[in-house]
């Protein structure tokens, strides 16, 4: 069988290209004015789609700027390319927490900084409760939001009320817990960024431990005169996946000693990392795939009662929607994952690893089974669409602008009859990678191959079965 | 042995001058730029908007526009429907072939002697019910204007 210390037991995953060794991004990455000057250029962005969705014109679906730029392009960007390349770096340049951190440092760019007191922050600088440092919050959230997804993304108020309450909420929380307390654990956009960056092909980690461990005074913690302290309240020095890290950069600022570095790695690295799994990131993985296959039904299906339902078109149809999204998610795909787990953990024979350690491990698998539906549904998305966005582009306000003279470029979908062989590929890519994983993390779980060899065949059928039955819906 | 201390300094005064300007510039420049733009194409006439849909989901709204004699307006049609509509004001001259859906279609009139009823009217077949989508633009005393 392959070897679990290389991807397809071809690729190295010890591999790693340092990006910051280029002297330009080290330069970039140190000043201030980055993630400054993106997040600033997101604001104008979000400003815009804030006006837009709020007193726009009533156009028809598509033709809002607010709806096309987040639900067409960015979500879109978001899962074929920032969370499978970058990892987190939309939270780098996300502008939605920015006043209420603004708020707590009393700067915009610059560091208020004492000696003795260290980084100053203004507000309660409350603790998060312990019981909800994790992904349940965020689980709930993204899934209850979901629950409302014609709404948000197809109502320009919609769509206007979803991220003005993120606003709010986020300053809110600003105000009384400490740092980004909001994006570690409610932002309801930041938990799947978080679980599938850890099949990100980039990584915020340490160059040399050992400076670290001689390093007495730990800027990237503390924070000092020119930079703030992890405000993911993280331990730069002591990072080993990618989940919690939002890249701000901050620990690449705060580092005396350039120990710092953004890598470039081979994809799914961070899957094989044995550390902080619980069942809360097992079920962001279900979640995640339920919700996947729940779009799809929804919007891109033949199935016009469940547009009707979704619409809510009628109450008792909007609450059966409710019923079963929320069971299919967070009932029916954990229970028949745990089938094929509980058949692994027998077949590996007699071992003193947990039903749970294993069902937990194996739900990596999905991470990237799950960003492979994502970005088959992307397709679906942005082919069809995309056109619209030259559009919207030259009338964002829909008051009949013409600013860029495409405010009247008709609706031109393309490649469209490449879609189905584009969600093939992409399924196909995402299976092969959850079988080598599922390899790999039978291995980590049982020790002995020839257990994990036993153990691995239940799993990879699951996923073989979960890769058919989606390509089915996407193409059927 | 650790390197030597690598820490870059964080910008001074006129950086943090410079930040307020990028951001305000963002927000509040932006919603003002865009509000002004938008006062200065509609200054010169009182915009008036009809929206288009299939008579089975609303037909134009408002069907019935009253406006006073000599009053120069801006007629701005928007597609609000999932298909195509047209537009035609025949008595005054003015009409489109296809306003796709989502667009908007603006004309500028000035409105005629009162006394007069001039009927507007879709001209694209849109559904079983597009003959009756159609209104009126009825004409008031030049007293009336707003």
């Amino acid at each position: 069988m392959f070897r679990t210390d290389r991807l397809f037991g071809v690729i190295p995953l010890a591999w790693r290209l340092e990006l910051t060794g280029y002297p330009i991004v080290r330069q970039l990455l140190k000043s201030r004015w980055m993630p400054f000057l993106l997040l600033v250029f997101n604001l104008f962005v979000f400003t815009v789609i804030l006006l837009a969705t709020f007193i726009g014109g009533v156009g028809a679906g598509n033709y809002n700027f607010g709806i096309m730029i987040i639900w067409i392009l960015w979500w879109v960007v978001l899962m074929m390319i920032l969370v499978p390349g970058l990892a987190r770096f939309w939270c780098t340049m996300c502008p939605l927490p920015l006043f209420g951190e603004w708020l707590q440092r009393l700067t915009l760019v610059g560091v208020r900084h004492d000696e003795k007191k260290g980084n100053l922050f203004i507000g309660f600088k409350k603790r998060w409760p312990k019981s909800l440092s994790n992904m349940w919050v965020m689980n709930f959230l993204f899934l209850g939001t979901t629950f409302f997804s014609a709404f948000f993304t197809t109502r320009p108020v919609g769509t206007f009320i979803l991220l003005f309450s993120i606003i709010i909420l986020s300053i809110v929380l600003s105000v009384i817990y400490h740092k980004r307390t909001f994006c570690l654990y409610v932002c309801p956009v930041s938990g799947f960024q978080a679980l599938y960056s850890n099949f990100a092909m980039t990584e915020v980690r340490v160059k040399d431990p050992t400076i670290c461990q001689a390093h007495k005074t730990k800027g990237c913690v503390v924070g000092n005169a020119s930079g703030y302290g992890c405000p993911w309240l993280l331990l730069p020095y002591k990072f080993t996946r990618n989940t919690y890290c939002g890249m701000c950069f901050e620990c690449f600022k705060t580092c005396e000693y350039d120990n710092m570095a953004l890598n470039l790695r081979p994809p799914g690295t961070d899957l094989l990392v044995d550390e902080n799994r619980h069942l809360d990131e097992a079920y962001k993985a279900f979640i995640m795939l339920g919700i996947a296959v729940t779009f799809f039904m929804s919007m891109q299906g033949p199935w016009g009662f469940l547009k009707d339902w979704v619409n809510m078109a009628t109450l008792p149809g909007y609450f059966a929607f409710i019923a079963l999204h929320a069971a299919w998610c967070l009932a029916v795909i954990p229970a028949i994952f745990l089938v094929f787990v509980w058949w692994a953990h027998r077949r590996a024979g007699p071992s003193e690893v947990s039903l749970k350690k294993s069902y937990i491990n194996f739900s990596y698998t999905l991470v990237p089974l799950g960003l492979a539906a994502w970005v088959a549904f992307s397709w679906g998305i942005i082919l069809p669409n995309g056109s619209y966005i030259l559009h919207i582009l030259s009338d964002p306000f829909a008051w009949g602008w013409n600013l860029l003279g495409t405010a009247h470029v008709p609706w031109t979908p393309v490649f469209t009859g490449l879609m189905p062989w584009l969600e093939i590929v992409t399924m196909v890519a995402g299976l092969l990678f959850a079988l080598d994983f599922a390899y790999k993390l039978a291995v980590q779980t049982y020790r002995e191959p020839a257990a994990a060899g036993r153990a691995a065949f239940p799993m990879m059928l699951c996923l073989t079965l979960a890769t058919a039955g989606l390509t089915w819906l996407f193409i059927g | 042995m650790p390197p030597e201390s690598n820490l870059q300094p964080p910008p001074g005064r006129w950086g943090s001058v410079l930040a307020w300007v990028v951001v305000l510039a963002a927000t509040v420049f932006t919603i003002a730029a865009a509000l002004l733009y938008e006062h200065s194409r509609t200054a010169e006439r009182r915009v008036i908007e009809i929206r288009a849909q299939a008579p089975e989901k609303g037909n134009f709204y408002p069907q019935r526009i009253e406006l006073a004699a000599g009053e120069r307006v801006r007629l701005r049609v928007r597609n609000i429907d999932t298909v195509g509509h047209g537009f035609a004001l025949p008595a005054l001259n003015v009409g489109i072939a296809e306003i796709k859906p989502g667009e908007v279609a603006d004309f500028d009139i000035t409105v005629p002697d009162e006394g007069s009823e001039y009927e507007f009217f879709c001209t694209v077949w849109c559904s079983e019910d597009h003959m009756r989508m159609r209104g009126q633009l009825v004409v008031l005393p030049a007293q009336a204007r707003r």
